[in-house]
């Protein structure tokens, strides 16, 4: 928020007003969709029809500032957090050359392909990229960026690199958290040449995220004299890494589009997750007919290496807990999704899509979505 | 659901029905008559899709749209870029929403962008070939 009010009074100020034209564009998409078995949730909707989960309403403003300088603002206003106006991107811009654009300021980590624009429906086939790949639980980081381009032989390649800190509220294991992503390095590079988009990505964090839930469990432990299980449990000081590769093939007609990444969260309760999609497309006029098939499998991990077993209650209590607490978070599901976008207008995509879950660990259940996606 | 089916097959007639008219207008690229680049079809692309910042000879380039409206920019986003007006704006949608990159500016009509080219060598435009004047250069008709 502190971002949004100084990007404000900027734009307001009768000196920006005077030197500099402010250019306003935006984008919004709103869904709908429904599942279609009794008390599951996926992806935030139920078996009654909502239209909150997935909708969102952003407006842009950017400004020359003159001699390279720029500044840009993106509101941002979810369905699923009750419409609340969040800065998404605020940031001051140098383009230091033609080729180098130098970002200060409030940004996206550019983990996945679709980051960059994750938000803007219109960009890409689907509704939402799927949830298995797209699933970090945050994605902005406060702090200095570099987006470099050149031409390597045909292929036109950009390097993008972030370094920040993060310390944004997040919904982990069940309540809202106060984390913090401390020394957050990322670095994407991208190549492209016609029809042909690779990528790959790498990120790396340090990171804390209080979950006092954990105190009965972590204090038992060290209570019993096993201070490393407890540890292991606790995210404090933790180092973690992402990394991730893709590719999009947009020849005529033919969409493929494919992702796989690695999260590597550091010793704690969170499991190391891999995941994947592979989607498939096909354009007829301003039709496209898209199917994607995707797995999300998380790796379980000991920490119980060096405890005893049935000697003492006291400590078997703690191992069954403990053992229940990383099941809790462990993931093990398949899914694929059939889905069409039919451009309704030149600025206006109407998206349906059916999704099918398969989990290994849980109930299988899917779902029905609808979406209007527009820029402006 | 029955209902809202019934609205979605309403809706896929509607349009169905309403699909536009490919635009058949001949479009003519035009540049500053004193500009003597050399510009091939695949750097018209590339300075269209803003992957392409100068002119071969390295002075800068400032690409300019006509109104997304128009059957002459239809026309160029199918025949000269090769994408349909909405992968266009898809496109562009990934750049500017992630502060990557800058819209080409806009020309409200051909006469305005022939006035845009004629007053500024680093401008490129296209425009309906049959309003081609002498004051700017025609490089490429598609």
């Amino acid at each position: 928020m502190k971002y949004f009010k100084i990007l404000f009074v900027l734009f307001l100020s009768p000196l920006a007003v005077d030197s500099a034209e402010i250019r306003f564009s935006g984008f919004a998409t709103i869904a709908g969709g429904i599942t279609f078995d009794d008390d599951q949730s996926l992806e935030g909707y139920d078996d009654n029809f909502s239209f909150n989960p997935k909708s969102k309403f952003a407006l842009q403003a950017v400004t020359d500032l003159g001699d390279g300088w720029g500044i840009t603002a993106q509101l941002l206003a979810r369905g699923s957090e009750t419409w609340n106006i969040d800065a998404e991107w605020a940031f001051l811009s140098y383009d230091a050359s033609d080729n180098w654009r130098l970002i200060i300021g409030r940004q996206r980590v550019p983990f996945y392909m679709y980051s960059d624009f994750l938000d803007v429906g219109y960009a890409y086939h689907w509704i939402e990229p799927p949830n298995g790949v797209y699933s970090l639980p945050f994605d902005l980081v406060d702090g200095v960026g570099s987006i470099y381009n050149s031409s390597l032989g045909s292929f036109d390649s950009t390097l993008h690199l972030t370094y920040g800190r993060n310390q944004d509220e997040v919904n982990l294991v069940g309540a809202d958290r106060e984390p913090d992503f401390w020394n957050l390095f990322s670095a994407a590079w991208t190549l492209n040449r016609d029809w042909l988009t690779l990528r790959a990505s790498y990120a790396q964090t340090e990171l804390t995220v209080p979950i006092d839930d954990f105190d009965p469990l972590v204090g038992g432990w060290r209570a019993a004299g096993f201070p490393q299980v407890a540890d292991d449990i606790l995210i404090v000081d933790d180092f973690g890494y992402f990394a991730g590769v893709g590719i999009i093939i947009d020849y005529e007609d033919y969409l493929v589009v494919a992702e796989y990444t690695e999260v590597h969260p550091g010793d704690s309760v969170f499991p190391v997750q891999d995941s994947y999609y592979l989607s498939f497309g096909k354009r007829f006029d301003t039709l496209l007919v898209h199917l994607t098939y995707g797995a999300d499998e998380d790796i379980s991990k000991s920490i119980l290496g060096g405890v005893p077993s049935g000697v003492d209650p006291g400590l078997d209590f703690l191992i069954a807990s403990t053992a229940g607490l990383f099941a809790s978070q462990g993931e093990d599901s398949t899914f694929f999704t059939l889905g069409a976008r039919w451009e309704v207008s030149d600025s206006v995509a109407f998206k349906a899509e059916f999704t099918k879950y398969d989990d290994a660990l849980a109930s299988d259940a899917s779902l029905m979505q609808f979406a209007l996606s527009t820029v402006f | 659901m029955n209902k809202l089916f019934k609205l979605l097959l309403t809706i896929s007639i509607t349009f169905a029905l309403g699909i536009c008219n490919i635009a058949r207008a001949e479009v003519a690229v035009i540049i500053n008559s004193g500009n003597s680049a050399t510009i091939s079809d695949d750097d018209i692309k590339r300075i269209f899709l803003g992957k392409m910042k100068s002119f071969p000879d390295g002075s800068k380039v400032l690409p300019v749209n006509l109104k997304n409206s128009s059957d002459v920019r239809k026309a160029f986003d199918k025949k000269a870029l090769g994408k349909s007006a909405s992968q266009i704006k898809a496109y562009w949608s990934k750049l500017v929403f992630s502060g990557k990159g800058n819209l080409p500016k806009e020309a409200a009509d051909d006469s305005e962008a022939i006035r845009l080219v004629a007053e500024n060598p680093a401008v490129i435009a296209y425009i309906d070939a049959s309003n081609v004047t002498a004051s700017v250069k025609v490089i490429r008709k598609f």
